[in-house]
């Protein structure tokens, strides 16, 4: 691991900020640096601090470090607050400090480590760790302030954003911990926010979460991991609603934007790499299944159309799949997309999207009454029937 | 200020948008946005769905209510708005100025509607049962099944009038298309539904006074002219007549029935009960002229100038169609509906013991014209140029003339009738069989050449349909016939002269009965808004919409099996030479029995359900999600516990509109969410009875559910009793109600709410009778009557709670 590009989980020292710089001085030195989101969307977190102040006007307003790690799979956060905690720390002080709000919170898994010194006094700021309730859409930013509200996770429809109406309807900055986690270096030393987090998983030799800079290609990222253990079939990047990518497109560089052309997004930053002994369409099944589990239940897309389509992609891995399927795929995907509340519908019909596209053979090949990698056992006996009306 | 921020303002810094009637105060600072195309004045902080629904514009939403906050749950209101890169619901975007919606386009309509087909794939629930579809007159099965099985078969025979005035006849002669599609038929056998309405009114006729499904209305002093005494025209007659008009029926015959009494022979219908039946209109006060023909004793012209506001023509199709073969006009040939009315009236028809008769035709009146004359004792053969099942009569009528001794000849066509001493001596046929199916799929029937042959006969009936006889539009004035010989209407059954209107076989062409019981129905309601002075478009669009709507789930819960209560016949060797009824009857234990069979697959919430209304208005018949493994659907314990409030979670579609009402306007909070992903369901803590919350039994988790999930158990609440020595008028059960039901009057607070009938009486109806006396029939008028249940005012459900 080359020094020069870690900096969060080098155990690097934290600058101490200057007790002397302003709010707005945070927020245009953030603006500088261009830090985007760390925990999958990307925004510009100088944009969201601005708004978050503005909004709040001197009333109350709140800071809440989101270090849930939604997808277990991409233990990000808990990495990070295990190797570098003040840096988490000392970033959502400065956030809130620029919103000016007085009270702050480390948003946790019920199962994370945590310390005692985390709940902490500092500068007339007290912050809180919290615990959410299990589940992925624990995570989700206004399935959060949900929580911190004593409700049901369940996601908000945006707008209003958090910025705005957040916590108690007050302008809460909801961000990841890794993206506070690089305000000390920003604010206090200038540095620039060029590396991410990401998790390597699936068949590598030596699966871990790894510092990377962006624009590292993801097959220099495999390498970083050990190498992938016998052929790839796919990688899956972005956690269980990210696209799943094929083995020519392993050139795409890991940065938002390049990783959304590709048919898929930073998600939970995970890259898990798929064998060649990975039956795409079961793997689809699979990933939406969790999803009709997961999903929050509130809109009728995410609630009722993640089960329908994991109900049509195991009809198609059982053997009873018909030509039509694909197309009617391709349609509810679109209907996810457009329709769904939160991101969780919204980014989850890209697994159908870069499926249907880049594996259209494995679909085909069941269609035809057999399995590609011969891995799949029926799972139903029945599948979804048109009944019309009389 | 957002609508968000506005909720959590003190209530003294709160305004009201916009009032309950739709203005907007003055004063209020307003905005103007552009609705597809459409400029509209909003009020500023308002959503986009509140400003849209005020200028008139259908949004379609399932989880809206303008008490409480937007849940954006139903998706079904989502809109593209300008500037936004994807659609937003519009129930949770507030106005900005110049902002551009469009809310009305294919696509958006294509992405709703597959949200709906979703949340009707997880419905799991009855909609409307296929037998009140299936009927013309939509008649209410499961209500009277379920009546007659309780034994309550006065009721049951009230609710069968509402549309069906002659239950005991239809009963008899009805090829019931209701039981084809009957539901209990998927489970084992059709509920025999014909017979059972036909033991109500069997019981009806016992009955000194006829019921009627409500009392007669107050005379209008209307008069109306219905022509025919058929079974269009005596529906019209009863109909007009339960209106409160002073209704004439006139008929070229001396009697009553028209095709019931001279079509349908005696061992079908028994005529001394057919007449104690129609004599239920002569009750109504309505007056029968028989004897008088249209077109020669009087015409619509006389009609109209002797003082008739409107004028019905139920005339019937009682011209036996041609044969078009030579020979026809041979004496030995007759056609079938001179034949059977001949024989019902008296009249001596030329076949008797040993006659050999040749029956041409497959319909109802080839086997009515052939077992009638079998009972004469003639040998009879029937020929049909096709096969058993294209038969137009029933099944069931075939195989019984059968075995009635009645031969079936099959893919034959006559050629010519054979003459012998100048009178009919036989039929020449040629063999038909079915050619290749054509475009259209359909097999059409074709000679065979050289297969010609004769049967002989002594009499020949023709038997191949009837037209409506409109000789007398010759001179008449503004009404148009087809080429078909049938009247021309329009959808309000009013012909193009203002006031006449037609009905039945002289509108549709030769048809069932029920079919014209159906028209009739609606003709009669045309006529009474007609002379209301209603726009008559709008009639149109009335009866449209009355008319049938789809179902739209198909599900069949278990039941033990339980074959059909088998309908008592005449047996076979007793049918010779005998005109005597051949279906006996259910008596009152096999009647209760078959009606108890009934599976009862409606929903009580249909025609008030949102669901149902937005599915059909994106013509949503069918659902590409069903018959997969259990997992993919929920079947949830229904909660009929608490005495007024019916959960049905097989309903519930998540919209969360009890959770904030009962949270945010009533307090009691006793609904949220459980459950979670796919399976969370909207229900009670612990999914415990509604009866062990905090439930407060107002009403108002029913009132704003969108389906039928949560209904109010019905119950008469026309009256409270109010005991005046102990009310000491604190007007506290004013201020408390939900929904405004209890209203101060002059003399002190009364209640009337009637959640399933007509109206819930407000405060400002019951302020303006400043005269009402409790002891007094409460004061309404119609308008009142049509009026939204006015919501109660918001309450702001205060800054939300948070964690420690």
């Amino acid at each position: 691991m080359p020094a020069s590009t870690a900096t969060l989980l080098s155990g690097a020292r934290v600058p101490a900020t200057n007790g002397e710089v302003g709010p707005q001085e945070i927020i245009d030195r953030v603006e500088r640096s261009g830090l985007r989101g760390r925990g999958g969307g990307g925004f510009p977190l100088a944009r969201k601090l601005a708004s978050a102040r503005a909004n709040a006007a001197g009333g109350d307003a709140f800071a809440i470090a989101n270090a849930y790690d939604a997808d277990p799979d991409s233990p990000l956060s808990r990495t990070l607050l295990e190797r570098n905690p003040e840096a988490v720390l000392a970033g959502l002080a400065l956030a809130a400090k620029a919103i000016g709000a007085r009270r702050a919170f480390l948003y946790l898994r019920p199962d994370a480590p945590a310390e005692p010194s985390w709940s902490s006094q500092r500068e007339g700021l007290s912050i809180e760790v919290v615990r959410g309730p299990g589940g992925f859409m624990g995570g989700e930013e206004t399935a959060l302030l949900a929580v911190l509200e004593s409700k049901r996770a369940m996601a908000r429809q945006r707008p209003p954003y958090p910025a705005a109406q957040g916590l108690a309807l007050r302008p809460t900055l909801v961000a990841s911990a890794e993206t506070l986690a690089w305000l000390p270096y920003v604010v206090g030393s200038g540095a620039q926010p060029r590396t991410k987090l990401v998790s390597v998983t699936g068949a590598v030799r030596d699966p871990q979460v790894l510092e990377v800079e962006l624009g590292a290609t993801l097959q220099d990222i495999l390498g970083r991991a050990g190498g992938v253990i016998g052929e790839l079939k796919a990688v899956h990047v972005g956690g269980p609603t990210g696209g799943l990518l094929t083995k020519e497109q392993l050139g795409t560089r890991l940065d938002f934007d390049p990783l959304r052309e590709a048919g898929t997004h930073m998600g939970s930053a995970q890259i898990r790499v798929l064998g060649d002994g990975v039956c795409i369409v079961a793997e689809a099944g699979r990933l939406f299944a969790y999803l009709a589990k997961e999903t929050c239940g509130i809109c009728v897309p995410c609630r009722v159309g993640t089960k329908r389509v994991q109900g049509i992609l195991e009809g198609i891995s059982s053997g009873l799949g018909r030509t039509d399927d694909l197309p009617w795929l391709g349609e509810l995907g679109d209907h996810l997309n457009e329709f769904s509340l939160c991101g969780f519908g919204i980014t989850s019909a890209s697994i159908l999207r870069t499926s249907l596209r880049s594996f259209a053979a494995d679909y085909e090949a069941h269609l035809g009454g057999r399995c590609p990698t011969g891995t799949c056992a029926p799972t139903r006996s029945r599948r979804y029937e048109m009944m019309a009306q009389p | 200020m957002s609508l968000l921020e506005r909720y959590v303002q003190p209530s003294e810094a709160q305004i009201p948008t916009v009032s309950h009637h739709g203005e907007i105060p003055s004063g209020q600072p307003t905005t103007t946005i552009v609705i597809d195309g459409q400029e509209v004045v909003a009020v500023v902080g308002e959503t986009i769905l509140r400003a849209a629904q005020r200028a008139g514009m259908n949004v379609p939403t399932l989880c809206d209510d303008e008490k409480l906050a937007p849940a954006a749950a139903c998706r079904m209101c989502l809109v593209d708005i300008e500037g936004m890169d994807r659609p937003m619901p519009s129930c949770h975007i507030a106005v900005e100025p110049g902002m551009k919606v469009t809310a009305k386009s294919d696509g958006l309509f294509q992405m709703r509607r597959q949200n709906l087909e979703y949340i009707l794939s997880d419905h799991n629930a009855y909609c409307m049962p296929p037998c009140q579809i299936g009927c013309p007159t939509h008649i209410d099965i499961p209500g009277y099944l379920d009546l007659m099985s309780k034994g309550q078969h006065v009721e049951a025979a009230r609710l069968v009038k509402e549309v069906l005035p002659f239950p005991y006849a239809l009963g008899l002669v009805c090829p019931a298309p209701c039981q084809e599609v009957c539901r209990r038929g998927l489970v084992e056998e059709e509920i025999a539904i014909r017979q059972c309405h036909g033991y109500t009114g069997e019981l009806a006729l016992e009955m000194e006074e006829a019921p009627t499904p409500f009392p007669k209305k107050t005379a209008t002093g209307k008069r109306v002219a219905v022509v025919g005494a058929g079974p269009a025209g005596m529906t019209a007659a009863y109909y007009l007549a339960l209106d409160g008009h002073a209704v004439t029926v006139f008929d070229r015959l001396q009697k009553q029935g028209g095709m019931l009494r001279y079509g349908i022979p005696e061992y079908r219908l028994p005529k001394v009960k057919l007449d104690k039946e129609l004599n239920s209109v002569w009750q109504l006060g309505a007056e029968f002229k028989g004897g008088k023909e249209l077109g020669k004793d009087f015409t619509v012209e006389s009609l109209l100038a002797e003082g008739y506001d409107a004028v019905f023509l139920g005339i019937g199709a009682d011209v036996s169609n041609e044969m078009r073969v030579p020979g026809e006009d041979l004496p030995g040939v007759l056609p079938a509906v001179k034949y059977l009315r001949d024989n019902a009236s008296g009249i001596p028809v030329p076949v008797g013991q040993g006659t050999r008769v040749i029956v041409l035709g497959g319909g109802f009146t080839a086997f009515d014209c052939a077992r009638t004359s079998r009972r004469l004792g003639a040998e009879v053969t029937i020929a049909y140029r096709r096969s058993r099942k294209e038969m137009g009569a029933h099944y069931t009528e075939v195989d019984d003339a059968e075995h009635e001794g009645i031969k079936l000849e099959f893919f034959v066509a006559p050629v010519r009738v054979v003459e012998k001493n100048g009178r009919t001596a036989g039929v020449e046929f040629q063999r038909m069989e079915l050619a290749e199916p054509d475009a259209s799929g359909r097999r059409r029937p074709v000679a065979i050449k050289g297969s010609e042959f004769v049967m002989e006969c002594d009499v020949a009936i023709a038997a191949f349909g009837q037209t409506p006889d409109v000789e007398f539009l010759e001179r008449e004035q503004g009404i148009r016939k087809t080429r078909r010989d049938t009247i021309v209407t329009n959808a309000a059954f009013m012909t193009d002269r203002p006031g006449v209107f037609a009905g039945g076989d002289a509108v549709i062409g030769a048809s069932t009965v029920i079919q014209c019981v159906g028209q009739s129905k609606l003709a009669a309601k045309a006529i009474t808004r007609y002379l209301e002075g209603a726009d008559m478009a709008a009639v149109a669009n009335e009866i449209a919409a009355e008319e049938q709507v789809p179902e739209l789930i198909d599900i069949v819960p278990y039941k033990p099996e339980e074959p059909q209560v088998r309908m008592p016949f005449l047996p076979f060797e007793d049918r010779a030479k005998s005109f005597a009824l051949i279906e006996l009857g259910y008596d009152k234990s096999g009647a209760e029995k078959e009606a108890a069979r009934c599976l009862q697959c409606v929903c009580p919430d249909v025609g008030r359900c949102h669901l149902q209304r937005l599915s059909l208005e994106h013509g949503l018949t069918n659902n590409r999600f069903h018959r997969a493994e259990p997992v993919d659907y929920h079947d949830y314990e229904y909660d009929f516990s608490h005495d007024f409030i019916l959960r049905d979670l097989n309903k519930c579609i998540n919209c969360t509109q009890c959770v904030r009402i009962c949270r945010d306007v009533i307090g009691a909070n006793c609904y949220g969410l459980m459950g979670g992903g796919y399976d969370s369901i909207v229900t009670t803590p612990w999914n415990v009875s509604l009866s062990y919350t905090d439930c407060v039994s107002c009403g108002a988790c029913a009132e704003t559910c969108p389906t039928g999930a949560l209904m109010m158990r019905e119950r008469d609440l026309q009256t409270y009793e109010l005991d005046v020595v102990r009310c000491i008028y604190c007007g506290d059960c004013v201020e408390v109600c939900p929904h405004g039901a209890l209203g101060e009057t002059p003399n002190f607070e009364l209640s009337t709410y009637q959640r399933f009938g007509v109206t819930v009486l407000a405060k400002e109806e019951l302020a303006a009778a400043r005269t009402w006396k409790p002891s007094e029939h409460i004061p309404t008028n119609e308008e009142t009557h049509r009026s939204p249940v006015r919501p109660p005012e918001v309450r702001p459900p205060g800054p939300p709670r948070w964690g420690a």
